[in-house]
């Protein structure tokens, strides 16, 4: 492998670092353990604060004039999501309190509704246990039956062998995005056509992408596209689920509540247009408008740039990790994303991670909700490193001396 | 098998930094016999950890026979210090040890509080409930 070409610096980290709080506080933490949390920019905490110092109160329920500046925010963030996937109107926004919600969501009253026994779901090898384990609990009620694509050995998807899974059953392709395990990043458009061809809808868990890749849901021509608010430099707490509007109008909703009906009495109760018919009780308010500030953030940046600097990032960090003995990266498909998985000959990826820790290098280690993934593999398990927007080269290079150093005195 | 916490305090307490406390245990693994690769196996395994953890514990006489092992050796280091803690003693002793105190003394107080990925909480957890389970089986001695 020849060593990665340094880029022209059109992308400043150095500026983009001075914008994270807790990276300025700690300046000697190297954290790259990204595919977990991000960390937050100062645009995302001063938003929260400012809904709280200046619009704060209950949304969508009094006249007074607070209240309507809290809808007025909470339905801008809406918008401003919609705005970044690119989607066909605010309405098929759902808020939820992340990617585990999210398909929840989808599994109980879309899956519940359209879904009868026999019927099949095709998931992947790649998917997190958030986009697997909701489908079994619906499968086992329902009488569904999941299959499996399988996984080349270079970490990318068999899609010969899923064009075979696809059949006259198949109602739903469950596919992750960007694997937080090992950075494959499957060929959605090109799954998404073949599961269309078939009369099957798509959902899209886009969690780990929305950081790096610049989502578009009408280019993409899924139907659900579900991510979390933390993974992409926002709030905990929130996150939303994107629906085409007609398949969201016709989703019975899946918890009752305040805010989600139109008129309550107890012969029956009627219930709200989307998206409000998915939101019982109040909401994340202030956390809705944090995400709105960051995904502001990251779409004024050069996102052509940034998507070649943190390639370069891996690329450093794969030539590196190539040059140390023992060491093997778990998933090399082409195109995949800035994150890394190792297995060692001679240590535990735990006591790696213990050994960087003590240098204050923050990465990840285990089966990353990947069990099924990581059996496979026939791997308890990997060392994972997930960068971002504002790690640095030198970053890079310090995780790998201190990698240098603990393997050499673990063996 | 009998285990010195004394010897165990002053080491771990000598070592400064956090890189040497695991270097330390790395150390310390060392004497710790492996399970038999029968006793490792699902029934005895312990589950939620980053690293595969085993423990058996049955009692003779009283007292507490402790085994355990993990695949990684700093696991296998802290689980020295539960043998230190509770090996061979009786279910008495075994639930009047402030073993969250110690490591604190020792400086490992942070393996305790990211205990879902090293499995040491839930091993200790074990032991206590199996040392308050023993003093409940056991008939009462009325005279
Ligand atoms: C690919 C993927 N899907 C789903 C999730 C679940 O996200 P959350 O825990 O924010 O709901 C994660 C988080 O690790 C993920 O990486």
């Amino acid at each position: 492998m020849s060593p990665p070409v340094p880029l022209s610096p059109a992308f400043d980290v150095a500026a983009l670092r001075e914008q994270f709080p807790l990276l300025c506080a700690q300046p000697a933490l190297v954290y790259l353990d990204n595919a977990a949390t991000t960390h937050k920019p100062r645009a995302v905490l001063d938003a929260e604060r400012r809904f709280y110092e200046t619009s704060n109160a209950n949304v969508h329920r009094s006249v007074h004039r607070l209240a309507h500046a809290a809808t007025d925010a909470f339905e801008n963030a809406r918008s401003t999501i919609a705005r970044f996937l690119n989607a066909h109107d605010a309405r098929e926004i759902v808020f939820t309190r992340g990617t585990t919600e999210a398909i929840n969501l989808v599994a109980q009253s879309w899956g519940r509704s359209q879904l009868h026994a026999g019927d099949e779901i095709i998931l992947t090898m790649l998917e997190h246990h958030a986009n697997i384990v909701p489908w079994q609990m619906l499968a086992a009620e329902r009488g569904l039956t999941l299959r499996v694509v399988e996984l080349q050995p270079d970490g990318s998807l068999d899609l010969a062998q899923f064009r075979q899974l696809m059949g006259s059953r198949t109602r739903l392709l469950a596919v992750t995005a960007l694997s937080n395990a090992i950075g494959t990043r499957p060929p959605l458009r090109e799954m998404i056509d073949t599961a269309h061809r078939h009369g099957a809808r798509v959902l899209v868990d886009a969690a780990q992408a929305m950081a790096h890749d610049i989502i578009d849901v009408q280019d993409l021509d899924a139907d659900f596209l579900v991510f979390s608010g933390h993974k992409v430099f926002g709030p905990t707490g929130i996150g939303a689920l994107w629906a085409r509007g007609d398949l969201l109008a016709g989703m019975p909703p899946w918890q009752g509540g305040g805010e989600m009906i139109e008129r309550v009495s107890f012969s029956g109760t009627t219930y709200q247009a989307p998206p409000y018919r998915f939101e019982a009780g109040t909401p994340p308010m202030a956390q809705a408008v944090g995400l709105a500030a960051a995904l502001d953030w990251l779409g004024a940046l050069d996102r052509p740039a940034l998507a070649a600097y943190e390639d370069m990032l891996r690329a450093t960090l794969e030539h590196g990790l190539a040059a140390l003995p023992g060491v093997r990266v778990v998933g090399t498909a082409p195109g995949k994303g800035p994150l890394v998985s190792a297995a060692f000959e001679q240590a535990h990826p735990f006591d790696v991670a213990q050994f960087l820790d003590a240098r204050d290098i923050a990465v990840r280690v285990g089966t990353h909700c990947a069990q099924p993934l990581m059996e496979t593999l026939q791997l308890p398990g990997t060392l994972r490193i997930s960068l971002c927007a504002y790690n640095t080269v030198t970053e890079v290079e310090a995780l790998l001396s201190a990698l240098a150093d603990t393997l050499e005195w673990l063996q | 098998m009998t285990f010195d916490r004394a010897r165990i305090t002053e080491q771990l307490g000598q070592a400064a930094s956090w890189e040497a406390k695991n270097r330390l245990l790395v150390q310390i693994a060392r004497e710790l016999p492996a399970l038999d690769d029968a006793d490792r196996d699902d029934a005895h395994r312990v589950h939620g950890c980053e690293s595969g953890v085993w423990m058996s514990l049955d009692w003779r006489d009283d007292r507490l026979t402790l085994r355990l092992d993990s695949d990684s050796r700093v696991v296998r280091g802290l689980l020295v210090l539960v043998l230190a803690a509770f090996h061979g003693r009786s279910a008495d002793d075994i639930l009047s040890v402030d073993f969250a105190g110690w490591l604190a003394q020792l400086g490992l107080a942070r393996f305790l509080t990211s205990s879902r990925a090293n499995g040491l909480k839930a091993i200790v957890d074990r032991v206590r409930d199996a040392a308050s389970r023993h003093l409940a089986d056991r008939p009462a001695r009325y005279c």
